[in-house]
């Protein structure tokens, strides 16, 4: 009995102190699936530009490294980070900005949205 | 009776652990009152205010004040004064813009300071800025010349009536900074340390984590730890020294669409970010 409320009042203290939430909240709109997403991270070779954590192999200094995206407020410099633009981004990249060295892989739809699910969860 | 030392270094450490809890209490709880409109308590202003005056004395004594006489200096001084300074101090007879009311705390008037501190200290204070008040440090936007200029009109402050302000204000015209700036010493390759503060000063931070400078850290643009090893700069641009410069400087001719705004960084102080930034490998 005193040991469980011990415990109660550690894990209070924990959160106050850590200020932590369980759940990373996710924004709107982000329903693909992260695990398909980080497999795709990886088959689309993002990892040889981005470091991404999580996704093994993903050490690539060309661009700018991803980890914490969630929270970055402009995508490659140029776009406010929703899931909607994230998507835009990955898919036609030099649609967005014809300047950009990110090219355009031929990311089909349902694949940008898994990899936005798993990105959306790196904060 | 005889008090055992083990017993006093309890009794100390309890107290010490005691008011760490305490005070972890008080700063996790919210219980500080940070709002600007909340003043210090009279000791704590009393306090800082020593802390300030001490701090200030201490470094202005390397200083070497050069002659301030020359009217035109204190003449430039006015025009700079009236393009960085009076919108938060004031003037005789013209107030403060309205923001700078709402600070805490208050910007002080410059006549009155002018009479209680040294051409030194003036000097001392307008280049480093002093933290923790708003009051800006203005050695990354002016030059030496310009910073003195400044201290040869505030000397004469406590002496401008409202009416001859008001006149002297209207026979001067716009200072032509950016020339003034342009004109300081630049280099092909620069000084890492300088680049490091020039960082801060550009508030570099308040957008991107940079590995060894101190600040906000936020997300806005990418982390630029490994910056010196990174293939592309902006995602636009290969990353050599000259395209570093060009970046820091002209963000927005590079690329037209990017978030990152032009900041006015002279030629010096980019070559000398870019040297810290290469230094993150």
């Amino acid at each position: 009995m005193i040991r469980h409320v011990r415990a109660k009042w550690l894990i209070t203290y924990a959160a106050i102190f850590a200020g932590c939430s369980a759940e990373p909240e996710l924004p709107q709109g982000v329903t693909g699936d992260p695990e398909r997403g980080r497999l795709l991270l990886r088959q689309y070779g993002c990892g040889s530009c981005h470091a991404i954590p999580g996704v093994a192999t993903a050490r690539g200094n060309v661009g700018p490294p991803l980890d914490k995206i969630a929270t970055r407020v402009y995508l490659g410099g140029v776009l406010p980070n929703t899931p909607g633009n994230m998507t835009r981004w990955i898919r036609e990249p030099q649609k967005v900005d014809p300047l950009t060295a990110m090219p355009d892989l031929q990311v089909p739809e349902q694949h940008a949205r898994d990899m936005i699910a798993y990105l959306y969860r790196l904060r | 009776m005889r008090v055992r030392l083990s017993s006093v270094l309890i009794t100390l450490a309890t107290l010490l652990a005691g008011g760490a809890v305490a005070g972890a209490i008080v700063l996790y709880a919210g219980f500080y009152n940070i709002s600007a409109t909340h003043q210090h308590l009279r000791p704590t202003y009393w306090l800082l205010k020593i802390g300030l005056r001490e701090s200030v004395q201490r470094r202005a004594r390397e200083v070497v004040v050069p002659p301030l006489d020359d009217p035109r200096l204190a003449g430039r001084g006015l025009a700079l004064y009236r393009a960085h300074c009076a919108q938060c101090h004031g003037a005789p007879g013209v107030a403060p813009d309205p923001f700078a009311l709402g600070m805490t705390p208050a910007p002080a008037n410059l006549a009155h300071a002018a009479l209680e501190r040294t051409p030194a200290e003036l000097y001392w204070v307008l280049k480093n800025g002093i933290k923790m008040t708003g009051m800006p440090a203005w050695a990354f936007r002016l030059t030496e010349r310009d910073l003195w200029s400044v201290v040869a009109f505030m000397r004469e402050l406590p002496r401008i009536s409202a009416e001859d302000y008001a006149a002297r204000a209207r026979a001067t015209s716009a200072v032509d900074e950016a020339a003034a700036v342009s004109s300081e010493p630049t280099s092909g390759t620069g000084d890492a340390m300088r680049g490091k503060m020039a960082l801060r000063q550009y508030a570099c931070t308040t957008c991107h984590s940079i590995p060894g400078v101190v600040g906000d850290q936020a997300p806005v643009g990418p982390p630029l730890a490994r910056i010196a090893t990174r293939k592309y700069l902006g995602g636009v641009l290969v990353n050599t020294p000259e395209n570093m410069v060009r970046w820091l400087r002209y963000p927005r001719e590079v690329d037209p669409g990017t978030a990152m705004p032009n900041l006015g960084v002279s030629e010096r102080d980019a070559w000398d970010m870019t040297a810290y930034l290469y230094t993150l490998k």
